[in-house]
């Protein structure tokens, strides 16, 4: 830490201030991996949620069935491990015929598009605006807040459901339904964040040295918002793609052909009694991907910002 | 301070309490019922009486719209409508219809019914049914506007004896039926009308009358919970007896029906598993041959009356060409079907009607399994394969829609898309509600629809003039037409067989009607499903019956 | 004072409420379907001048804005229209619906409370123990796993490989409840019908397991890490330096402290439980408001999609609000 000189002038002093308080909030980038590898949780968490994604880019090369069309010869085939399945699919079959493997590893690529890219844009969307707001304040402030706060209200299915079932089915609008709620509670933690910030010394300092409001909102107060908005991020993601997963559930909209392991789940609810793999692997296998991404994301806060250890 | 901790243990202990007081047992049906206020009647039916009060629980797929036998158009209402209510006629298993509230029913000429009524019919209010109740019931379904709730609207029943003109009262138990044309499907289309009480229903209006209907039938309406997830009935004493034809003839053998909605078909398996229904209905195939093995189950099948094919838009393209539409004839192995998401317990549809109706073409074969003519086709459509990405494209554009359908056929659609993805065309699902597609359909704005439309009556009248005849605004012509099919001649055929009465000209007629539409194509004629449905070992003297009604009249329960 | 401050917040929630209903309202008039159309989807045909009559009879012939303002109004008195589809009055579907909905939320939030308290409690106090490493991992289980899955291994084990528990659905037929409020529980309970009660309570437990499992989640690390922020503070050294018992300190100090953020996360999982329901509804095949809003919604049954939202709003902003007002009296250093 260096020690801080003496200075002539207040301004001086604030500039020196803000710049040893910007060089402790922010790690370098390979500290702060180096911190990763140290945690266990989130090692495994991390490594997991990489062979999810190595899985769903790859999934062409690495499965060896066509995920959409099936026999219906080999329909409701059980596991290679039970009575009658066999290691041509080892997972079983679902009700056309299609080998359950496939679909599952398939279906990786709509959870982690939809969880990666609805977190994605809602923050985006949400912390932009939320910027905004936060510094600028006023009218237009006060606007958008209102609305947020009316999006607030309803809860996050219902309204989810509504929209779809206004701008129809398909990806796109799952993951422009999903963002039209989720932005909001970025919006208001940037918002409050820029709020807070905006009157520490090292804001005054920047305008004392002739930084525009843009470049001061942009180089130097947003650095310090990024941890928290990163953090609260990864805790949405899994429930992302926990949303997305219910959505398919209860039959929205992706065609039945497309993997996705909501619609599997609930197309294999029918067939419980005997053919139990249909709905129960699909949901092992989101269930393992959400948990890897929430201890990635705990892993992340505790080395981020252990003040967010005491909320869930 | 208030012990968490101590209240949290305490709840435990409750919990594990009330567990184990129930945990143990297997759940056996409980066959209890509170003790209903029957009167003490004569005995002497013969069905057997049993000593304790008896309840026979039924699960439905859906709920009934309503209890009002006038105000529907669905299979479901009237299963259960049916065990309230009697009509003039009924049918039997299969399709032979049954003098029931009638006990004569004459054509005096070509457009004149005249009906005997049997006397001694007693409704449950215990008044007499007598020819004005007969009046007054078809008055209220072929008369415009005289549903008064929930705003002034016809009877949608009106359409399935859109002949009737007028009815009159001829004495206390006969009345004479006026029709427009000749009707030979009358008597059939007689069964699915049930007669109501006139005085009973003018007093409490059709508001109260749903709340608490009276009928002529074995069973009385006791409750119902809101949306008809449950209907509770009771035997009805006074009951005259039923169909002389139908034996055994006599009350009903149990003492209360319920009928409860269980939409999942598992849970509907599951819960005849655990004895908490019955009977159930619409068994998943895949799950009979599993049942079959367990004992104290019973499966039965029959014909049934709801046969499937997928329309096509035939107005646009790309299935404004004839080739395509008999090419995708060929490119589906219907037999496949049968055997893998029926389990055999269906036929495939040889073309536009069900191969049991009385006056399907027995000349007629279904379309071969022929991937390589349905490729042929395809490819003097237009339709080939030029980049070879394995999918059938034309100008640029790869052979891409959506199978529309409603959720009770999603299996077989998506088999369907399957099939066809496999010869190289891009065809997904989509589920819809019925009541919101079907506009979109009637306006031509969907590309394929993939459901069924039932001829209960085993008759090409009540199936063809609304499936195969051109859409006609405001009558019932082409109400269920979602291809857009308009053959002229197949509509003049169609017309024609409503009112021809003799049996030998119809089947010429019906004959070349069902000849242009199997070479015309406008669906994919695919499969006609057997009825399917279970029930507990328990059950006596029960048989599905081809039209989907579960009959509770002659139903027993072993003691 | 306080008492005033209540009545601002309550007085706020107003227009948000309204909000509400200005954007459900939107929506579903601008969703594409004539109403028209599926009011007469089920039946066979209509003639012209019935399409009309309807039209005129449901407001939809009217600009957008009047029908706003009826349905606004209407709402206000508490009339929410005719359901399309039913053509019942939508407060009366709703009524006969909302007490399922609210045994079963009251039925998650007692699995909640039952299996969070313990757990977080027992894992403060025996830090880093196997207990402790347990039942965070459990904890973190729970919020990854989606509901809709968990009810459905919940039945496969307990209905159908085991037969312990029902299926679905509310009661079973024979236990013969004469129903007076609509909450099975006290029904059974106010006309002495033990069968109807037990039979209630089986029906419940899945679904209220499934429904409570990821708010338990929550709620037992939030008890577990504020517990142990207060265990370690100050003024409980000074307590237990006093000689005052290791079970006084936890119970009386600790725990005390730890319901303020406990108060504040299961006020939030009433959003939780709110949106949940559907999915567990829809499982279990429960007859409750939120599968009612989901088939409402396929089957753009506007009128009642409309009131239904109205009801899941007003009571999201409600329970955000008394969780507010207790808040000020756990801690009066807080203020609304």
């Amino acid at each position: 830490m260096e020690i801080i000189p003496a200075v002539d002038s207040p301004i001086q002093r604030k500039v020196y201030l803000w710049r040893i308080r910007s060089k402790m909030l922010r790690r370098s980038t390979k500290e702060f991996f180096l911190e990763l590898l140290r945690h266990p949780t989130a090692l495994i968490g991390g490594i997991i949620v990489l062979l999810y994604i190595f899985a769903a880019i790859f999934a062409p090369q690495i499965t060896s069935h066509d995920p959409s069309v099936g026999d219906l010869h080999d329909r409701l085939l059980a596991p290679a491990w039970e009575a009658g399945g066999s290691w041509k699919f080892p997972l079983g079959t679902d009700d056309q015929g299609r080998d359950l493997l496939t679909r599952i590893i398939f279906g990786a690529r709509i959870s982690l598009l939809v969880g990666g890219l609805s977190v994605s844009i809602s923050v985006l969307v949400g912390g932009t605006l939320g910027a905004l707001a936060g510094y600028y304040r006023g009218k237009f402030d006060s606007i958008i807040s209102r609305f947020a706060d009316l999006l607030l209200a309803f809860p996050f299915l219902i309204f989810a459901l509504g929209v779809m079932a206004f701008i129809g089915p398909g990806i796109n609008n799952l993951i422009m339904a999903l963002i039209f709620k989720g932005w909001v509670e970025f919006f208001r933690l940037v918002r409050g964040e820029m709020m807070s910030e905006k009157t520490q010394e090292y804001v005054e300092a920047a305008k004392v040295t002739g930084l525009g409001n843009f470049a001061i909102i942009v180089k130097e107060i947003l650095p310090n918002i990024v941890q928290s908005v990163f953090v609260l991020g990864t805790l949405r993601v899994g429930e992302m793609i926990i949303m997305e997963a219910s959505l398919s559930f209860l039959g929205l909209g992706i065609p039945p052909h497309i993997p996705a392991w909501g619609s599997m789940v609930a197309a294999g609810r029918d067939l419980l009694l005997f053919a139990w793999w249909d709905s129960t692997l699909p949901g092992i296998a989101l269930m393992i991907l959400v948990l890897s991404v929430n201890l990635l994301g705990e892993g992340l806060r505790d080395i981020l910002d252990p003040r967010l250890k005491t909320i869930a | 301070m208030f012990s968490k901790k101590r209240f949290a243990i305490s709840l435990v202990l409750l919990l594990g309490f009330v567990l184990s007081a129930c945990g143990g047992a297997t759940p056996t049906p409980s066959v209890q019922s509170n003790p209903t206020d029957v009167q003490a009647t004569a005995p002497a039916t013969e069905a057997p009486v049993s000593v304790e009060p008896q309840t026979i629980v039924v699960a439905l797929a859906a709920a009934p719209q309503t209890l009002d036998p006038a105000d529907h158009r669905d299979r479901t209402s009237e299963t259960v409508i049916r065990d309230m209510f009697d009509g003039l006629v009924t049918r039997d298993n299969i399709s032979g219809v049954h003098l029931e509230l009638a006990t004569d029913i004459t054509w005096t000429d070509d457009t004149t019914l005249a009906i005997t009524l049997r006397e001694g019919v007693k409704f449950h209010d215990g008044s007499e049914m007598t020819a004005d109740d007969v009046v007054f019931t078809f008055d209220r379904i072929i008369k415009e506007n005289m549903i008064e709730y929930p705003e002034a609207h016809t009877s949608p029943r009106k359409g399935l004896i859109a002949p009737l003109v007028s009815i009159e009262k001829t004495g206390d138990y006969s009345v004479v039926m006026h029709f427009s044309a000749p009707f030979p499907t009358g008597m059939q289309m007689l069964v699915h009308q049930q007669i109501l009480p006139k005085a009973y229903l003018e007093s409490v209006g059709t508001e109260g009358f749903i709340a608490a209907p009276i009928g002529t039938g074995p069973f009385k309406f006791v409750s119902a919970q809101p949306g008809y997830t449950e209907i509770v009935m009771e035997k009805f004493a006074d009951y005259y007896g039923g169909a002389p034809d139908l034996t055994p003839v006599g009350t009903a053998c149990v003492d209360t029906a319920v009928f409860r909605v269980i939409p999942e078909a598992s849970t509907r398996v599951a819960a005849l598993l655990a004895g908490e229904v019955d009977i159930i209905q619409n068994v998943p195939a895949e799950l009979v041959s599993t049942l079959e093995q367990v004992p104290g189950i019973q499966i039965k099948t029959t014909p049934g009356t709801s046969p499937i094919w997928m329309e096509m838009n035939v107005n646009q393209a790309p299935f404004d060409d004839v080739r395509v539409r008999q090419a995708f004839n060929y490119a589906i192995d219907k037999d496949l079907l049968v055997s893998a998401i029926y389990g055999g317990k269906a036929v495939v549809l040889p073309g536009a009607l069900s191969p049991n109706n009385n006056f399907a073409d027995q000349t007629l074969k279904p379309y071969a399994y022929d991937t390589v003519k349905a490729l042929e086709l395809l490819a003097e459509a237009g339709w080939k394969d030029s980049n070879a990405d394995n999918m059938l494209d034309k100008n640029g554009a790869n052979f891409s829609f959506t199978i529309d359908t409603e959720e009770k056929y999603r299996s077989i659609s998506e088999a369907v898309a399957n099939q066809l993805r496999a010869i190289g065309i891009d065809a997904s699902v989509r589920i819809w509600d019925y009541a919101v597609v079907k506009p979109l359909l009637l306006n031509g704005e969907r590309m394929a629809f993939l459901d069924a439309w039932g001829d209960s009556a085993f008759d090409p009248v009540g199936h063809m003039e609304a499936k195969w005849h051109g859409f006609l605004t405001g009558t019932s012509y082409g109400r269920g037409n979602f291809s857009g099919y308009n053959n002229p001649k197949v509509n003049e055929l169609i017309i024609q067989g409503e009112t021809t009465v003799d049996v030998a000209e119809r089947h010429t007629i019906y004959d070349e009607a069902q000849q242009l539409i199997y070479a015309d194509a406008p669906a994919i004629f695919l499969v006609l499903p057997d009825v399917v449905e279970a029930a507990s070992a328990r059950v006596l003297n029960w048989n599905p019956a081809s039209d989907g009604r579960i009959n509770l009249h002659d139903v027993c329960l072993e003691k | 004072m306080k008492a005033i401050k209540i009545l601002e917040r309550t007085l706020i929630s107003i227009p948000i409420i309204f909000g509400v209903a200005i954007i459900v309202f939107l929506f579903m008039r601008l969703t594409p379907g004539d109403p028209v159309d599926i009011m007469m989807g089920g039946s066979g045909f209509v003639s012209a001048g019935e399409v009309e009559q309807l039209r005129s009879e449901f407001n939809l012939d009217k600009p957008l804005h009047i029908q706003l303002w009826l349905f606004l109004k209407g709402a206000v008195q508490g009339d929410l229209g005719y359901s399309y589809v039913q053509k019942v009055p939508v407060v009366d579907l709703i009524k006969d619906r909302l007490p399922a909905t609210i045994e079963l939320a009251v039925s998650a939030l007692f699995f909640t409370l039952i299996i969070a308290l313990p757990i977080g409690i027992m894992s403060a106090v025996w830090q880093n123990s196997l207990l402790d490493r347990l039942s965070m991992a459990g904890s973190f289980l729970g919020i990854s796993m989606p509901g809709f899955w968990l009810g459905i291994i919940l039945i496969l084990f307990f209905s159908v490989r085991l037969h312990w528990l029902p299926v679905q659905g509310r009661i079973n037929f024979d236990a013969h409840l004469d129903t007076r409020t609509g909450f099975f529980v006290l029904d059974s309970i106010l006309t002495g019908n033990n069968q109807a009660l037990i039979s209630s309570l089986k029906h419940l437990i899945l679904p209220g397991i499934t429904l409570g499992a990821a708010a338990a989640a929550v709620v037992a690390r939030v008890i577990r890490s504020s517990m142990l922020e207060t265990l370690r503070s100050d003024y409980v050294v000074l307590a237990r330096s006093k000689g005052v018992s290791e079970r006084g300190v936890v119970l009386k100090h600790a725990l005390r402290n730890a319901l303020i953020p406990t108060v504040t996360v299961v006020g939030l999982q009433v959003g939780v439980l709110l949106g949940g329901n559907m999915i567990v509804e829809t499982v279990f095949g429960w007859p409750g408001l939120g599968r009612m809003v989901v088939s409402a919604i396929f089957a753009r049954d506007f009128p009642l999609v409309q009131g239904s939202v109205m009801v899941y709003a007003i009571t999201f902003v409600m329970a955000n609000l008394i969780v507010d007002i207790l808040y000020t009296y756990l801690n009066p250093k807080i203020t609304l």
